[in-house]
């Protein structure tokens, strides 16, 4: 059978520098045959097979030193092989990627990257959903720090994971340090008909132990037995009656056994066991708390003293966190205030905490550990308040490597049902983390009083020995509202 | 009951023992408030487990004895820290003068193991 052959259009034949008779294009081959005496022939790989146009002179006659005889022919076959357009300006700008570390390596600098990248994206996260999504997003195992602790000196520990500086005492009110008139400064206290306030006081604490007909309670159940709701209608009844004198609280959210969390990191350690055994981690915290009773507001309390302020000294310990006792296990980074981002009312009021049977002041008595029972009240608002404020100033869209602007303060009563304890909280500062806090000269600062009796005992339908001065101090915790108000 | 010094670095309120596997933690607590009137704030125990892997030279493997460890915070503000069991001790004039002297011959006896320095380090036995 005769090879298909064809007959190139136009043109005269060309002498090759092979010499040979028939010009064969390499498009008209079929198989991976090598047709002798075919010199347009070229092996499939060699060259892209192009349909044969019109002939063309070769451009660059003696230039192409291709491996195939006649592999000139097929360019000179009229294909451009460079540009005859003219010539574009380069783009300005570099011209090459910027020079970078490794994103993958095992080393130093791709390790600063990941870390980059990774603000980078909760920098430019939509909305704070999206940010705290991305926050939490890596589940390690991360110390759990309980508020409510038997631990002993725990509010020492927890005020050097905190970054806080304790102030005994309750800071002045700021209306009698701006106004310093005495009629200015006793106003809001000589308007109170603290009759009526105590009358209400007395009436929930001898409905629940007194009148109310209730079986015994089960075991370590005492504090849901009279004092859990004692504080609840406490709490309520005094807030609906002190409405008209504070707008915020008639605006306020009243939460009960809301669920308060967050998710923190503070510190370095090296991986112990495992298969990340060597690297240099940082230690996580998380806190989740569930207060008893929770007051949210739309509007923020205002700053106690202003951010920069030093008071006093953080506690260093440079023991691991493991010795207080204090252990470890890997779940969801939650980092919640009691209602979601979208909730007006994101800012937090006051809390309060009822202490649990396990650590009540006669277990403590018994064990002789006397000192411990005021570090329970003290590590209770410590770490509570850290957790709502830190969740709050979240909320906002600030986090540790975006510091707060402006304070967070917030209020807690922790009690057991009859000692009362208050605690005043301002967050400073969200920057814990290794790299953020070395150049961080801001502290949070917690003030709080010791725990003291609303009364001595009730018996026969009286309370006897009520104290006025913590019913007083309550309603004022109460009142606090900012001074737009 | 034996007081040991922690592998780990502990705070200054705690210490350390190795206690016999059958104590509870009242009754290290009552041991040691009672017999030897320390105060004891809390007692936290722990079993270590011994290992198995070794063997012996008929290829039988031997076990490591378990034992249980407590750690005893004490309390009224009380700190503890593990002593120093072999503190170095003061050499009087006799000791050092001959440490002094051992130490001379030594160096003595290594130069001249090492050769002739003019030599440069060059062995003996190389040579002409």
């Amino acid at each position: 059978m005769r090879r298909p052959c064809a007959v190139l259009p136009g043109g005269p034949r060309r002498a090759s520098r092979e010499g040979r008779s028939l010009r064969f294009p390499a498009a008209l081959c079929w198989g991976a045959r090598r047709l002798e005496g075919c010199p347009g022939h070229v092996a499939p790989g060699a060259q892209p097979r192009r349909a044969a146009p019109a002939p063309r002179p070769c451009p660059a006659p003696r230039r192409c030193e291709m491996a195939a005889p006649g592999g000139c022919r097929l360019l000179r076959l009229g294909r451009r092989w460079f540009s005859q357009e003219p010539a574009v300006p380069p783009p300005p700008g570099p011209l090459y990627p910027p020079v970078v570390a490794s994103h993958t390596a095992r080393s130093k600098a791709a390790r600063r990257r990941r870390l980059e990248h990774f603000h980078r994206q909760v920098h430019e996260a939509a909305s704070i959903e999206e940010k705290l999504r991305l926050y939490g997003k890596l589940q390690r195992p991360k110390y759990t720090v309980h508020p409510q602790t038997f631990a002993l000196n725990a509010d020492r520990w927890y005020r050097s994971f905190t970054r806080t500086v304790f102030v005994p005492g309750l800071p002045p009110p700021a209306e009698a340090a701006e106004e310093p008139g005495p009629a200015a400064g006793a106003a809001p206290d000589a308007d109170l008909d603290l009759g009526a306030l105590r009358s209400l006081a007395c009436d929930a604490l001898l409905q629940e132990s007194f009148y109310q007909n209730k079986r015994r309670p089960f075991l370590y159940r005492d504090q849901d037995h009279t004092p859990g709701p004692f504080l609840t209608q406490l709490v309520s009844s005094l807030a609906a009656s002190l409405c008209g004198r504070n707008p915020l609280l008639a605006a306020s959210s009243l939460d009960l056994n809301p669920e308060v969390n967050y998710y923190w990191h503070h510190g370095e350690e090296v991986v112990v066991h495992g298969h990340r055994k060597g690297r240099v981690d940082p230690v996580r915290f998380q806190i989740d708390d569930k207060p008893h009773l929770q007051l949210r507001v739309p509007k923020q309390l205002p700053e106690i003293v202003p951010l920069e302020s030093d008071l006093g000294d953080v506690p260093v310990i440079d023991h691991k966190p493991s010795k207080l006792p204090l252990f470890k296990k890997q779940y969801e980074n939650k980092v919640f205030i009691g209602s979601k981002v979208a909730d007006p009312c994101c800012y937090g009021h006051t809390q309060f905490h009822l202490i649990p049977d396990k650590l009540k002041r006669e277990r403590f008595e018994i064990a002789n550990l006397e000192d411990q029972i005021e570090v329970v009240y003290r590590a209770n608002g410590v770490a509570s308040l850290f957790a709502w404020t830190a969740a709050q100033a979240m909320y906002q869209g600030f986090w540790n490597e975006a510091d707060v602007t402006r304070p967070f303060v917030s209020q807690a009563v922790v009690t057991d049902g009859k000692y009362f304890a208050f605690f005043c909280f301002q967050l400073n500062t969200l920057a814990l983390t290794v790299e953020t806090v070395k150049n961080n000269p801001r502290k949070n600062i917690c003030w709080g009083t010791d725990s003291k009796p609303l009364y001595d005992v009730v018996e026969e339908g009286s309370v006897k020995g009520f104290n006025d001065e913590v019913l007083l101090q309550l309603v004022r915790f109460l009142l606090n509202r900012p001074k737009e108000l | 009951m034996l007081a040991v010094r922690p592998g780990v670095p502990q705070p200054e309120d705690t210490v350390q023992f190795r206690v016999s596997m059958e104590m509870t933690k009242v009754d290290i607590k009552n041991y040691l408030e009672k017999i030897y009137n320390v105060p004891v704030a809390a007692v936290r125990t722990r079993i270590q487990y011994g290992a198995n892997n070794k063997k012996n030279h008929k290829n039988q493997r031997v076990k490591k004895p378990d034992y249980k460890v407590a750690y005893v915070q004490l309390g009224k503000g009380q700190t503890f820290q593990f002593p120093n069991l072999f503190p170095e001790k003061e050499q009087d004039e006799e000791a050092r003068s001959f440490d002094d002297f051992r130490k001379k011959y030594l160096e003595k006896e290594q130069q001249i193991q090492k050769g002739d320095p003019r030599r440069g380090g060059v062995p003996d036995w190389f040579g002409l």
